[in-house]
């Protein structure tokens, strides 16, 4: 790993990253960047493929996650390559998912140049262009990151206040924000071969000690293993039919959740096929056996039969929560059970991009408790 | 006629089973059990499919949701599969699918793996006396007075 320091001129954090991103592009080693910049009507930030370093204008601190770019990656790369290099800055938990998507054969990681930048959460798209502070958004996140930052858990998405690791792993260059006086430096780290060529083309000063900075790093870990604890003992009672069947009790059948989600590739769902579109008599055949259906019905059939599709590979990116428009807080549910089923297979999703997805390998002694005795 | 259905749910619990069973070993098992004349419960109702490893969870849970009491699959011994390894896949998911069954509150006793074999039609009556027993005990699944789902 090398390490190296970009120097921020006059507390402009924003600026000085929008430099390094723009002498990326310039340098002709990259063809175009996937950034999240803000929209013209300033309301909003999205990912967008830039590749004239002149249009370039990221937002890259904005606390906003409006589509994950591992579902972009995946779109572009499933059938071919990408031909020439592109970078695309991402953040800890849309690594994760785009590793998933590697290995469930649906993005290609040739000549994807992985940027990634320390997480300092995200707002719900809501919260975030209906701002209720004074401040933009981004200048209450930094003003607040650095004084007290427990005090943004109230605009954070629960995904974020309990994230399992907000610093990129798997990238070929990080941006990192913590152990660092940002308003002076930000620390550039280059991991791959391309990311160590890459930075070469911009201008950097030598990185010192990276003490302060793994210090940093594993504060903010210890912190947010403790934030999730807390949260895995409160959410622990959310189980049994009656609280789940309460708990989707706002579900309109809608499948944002299942939309958002970046992971979640299959071509046809199976919920939206012909399997749910029966005839009459079938309806009246169920409606007799329990006297009375609920309409539309397979609401929590669909809410488990995804839990049970994605569970394993689910990065906890809390996308589904903020897809949905009845706010049912999914994350409540889905974290302690991922959790749950991710420790029984000894499997982290988005850690390993060589590591086989769970459901495709198997040891012919294990488990064998389940089946025969 | 209402009268009527209310006195019959008073006889005893006989529990409905929903059985996946491969078409390799273990429908060619419960086929042997018929022709070989062995009796056993009729609660479970068998749906043929190819390979244990092709039972979909989803399958499993709605057939739950809509109110079975238990779910039965049965597969090829380990290293028998017909396709190879099917039935170790169908393992690994109903290990996940306990993880499902543990937020639904729902017994994990009610849903069956088990390995039989083409010739072990005794083995498919013994282990369907089995399993109705024990789904007895378990009694009735609560998702069948769910219509809220």
């Amino acid at each position: 790993m090398v390490q190296k320091m970009l120097k921020v001129k006059d507390g402009d954090v924003s600026g000085a990253i929008n430099d390094f991103l723009r002498q990326l592009l310039s340098s002709q080693k990259l063809q175009a960047l996937i950034v999240p910049q803000a929209m013209p009507s300033q309301k909003t930030t999205f990912p967008v493929l830039v590749s004239d370093p002149h249009m370039l204008h990221a937002a890259p601190l904005a606390p906003l996650l409006a589509a994950s770019t591992a579902a972009l990656v995946s779109r572009m790369t499933k059938v071919q390559a990408a031909p020439h290099p592109i970078g695309v800055v991402m953040r800890s938990c849309e690594i994760r998912a785009l590793l998933e998507l590697v290995k469930l054969n649906q993005a290609k990681l040739e000549n994807i140049v992985i940027i990634g930048i320390d997480c300092l959460g995200t707002f719900p798209l809501n919260t975030y262009v209906e701002f209720p502070e004074k401040q933009k958004p981004t200048e209450y996140l930094l003003e607040q990151w650095k004084k007290n930052p427990d005090a943004l858990d109230k605009y954070l998405r629960s995904a974020c206040r309990v994230c399992k690791d907000p610093i990129p792993t798997n990238a070929d260059i990080v941006l990192g924000l913590y152990g660092t006086d940002i308003e002076k430096q930000i620390i550039v780290e280059a991991y791959s071969d391309v990311g160590k060529q890459l930075v070469e083309h911009v201008k950097l000063e030598e990185g010192k000690d990276s003490k302060e900075r793994q210090k940093a790093l594993q504060q903010v870990r210890e912190d947010k293993t403790k934030k999730r604890q807390q949260f895995l003992k409160e959410k622990a009672g959310i189980k049994g039919i009656e609280k789940l069947a309460e708990f989707f009790d706002r579900c309109v059948n809608c499948h944002n959740c299942r939309q958002a989600c970046p992971v979640c590739y299959c071509k046809e769902c199976l919920f939206d096929s012909s399997v749910f579109d029966a005839e009459a008599y079938k309806f009246l055949r169920r409606a007799e056996m329990k006297g009375m259906l609920k309409m539309p019905t397979d609401a929590l059939l669909f809410h488990v039969g995804r839990m049970n599709h994605m569970i394993l590979s689910c990065v906890q990116c809390g996308l589904c929560e903020q897809a949905c428009p009845n706010t049912i807080p999914l994350m409540d549910v889905f974290i302690p059970v991922a959790e749950q089923a991710q420790k029984e297979f000894s499997y982290t999703p988005g850690k390993d991009k060589d590591e086989k997805i769970p459901l495709i390998v198997y040891k012919e002694d294990e488990f064998l408790e389940v089946g025969e005795k | 006629m209402s009268e009527d259905k209310k006195e019959q749910k008073k006889e005893p619990f006989e529990p409905k089973i929903v059985g996946f069973l491969c078409n390799w070993c273990s429908y060619a098992g419960a086929d042997l059990a018929g022709t070989s004349r062995i009796q056993y419960p009729p609660n479970i109702r068998i749906i043929r499919v190819m390979c244990s490893g092709s039972v979909d969870s989803m399958y499993i849970l709605r057939a739950l949701l809509e109110g079975a009491d238990g779910v039965f699959v049965g597969g090829c011994h380990p290293g028998d599969c017909h396709y190879i390894d099917g039935n170790y896949k169908a393992r690994r998911r109903m290990v996940l699918l306990q993880n499902i069954l543990e937020t639904l509150r729902l017994e994990k006793e009610r849903v069956w793996l088990r390995w039989i074999s083409a010739s072990e039609g005794q083995k498919f009556a013994d282990t369907m006396n089995e399993m109705t027993a024990a789904i007895k005990k378990l009694g009735p699944n609560p998702m069948a007075k769910h219509w809220d789902l």
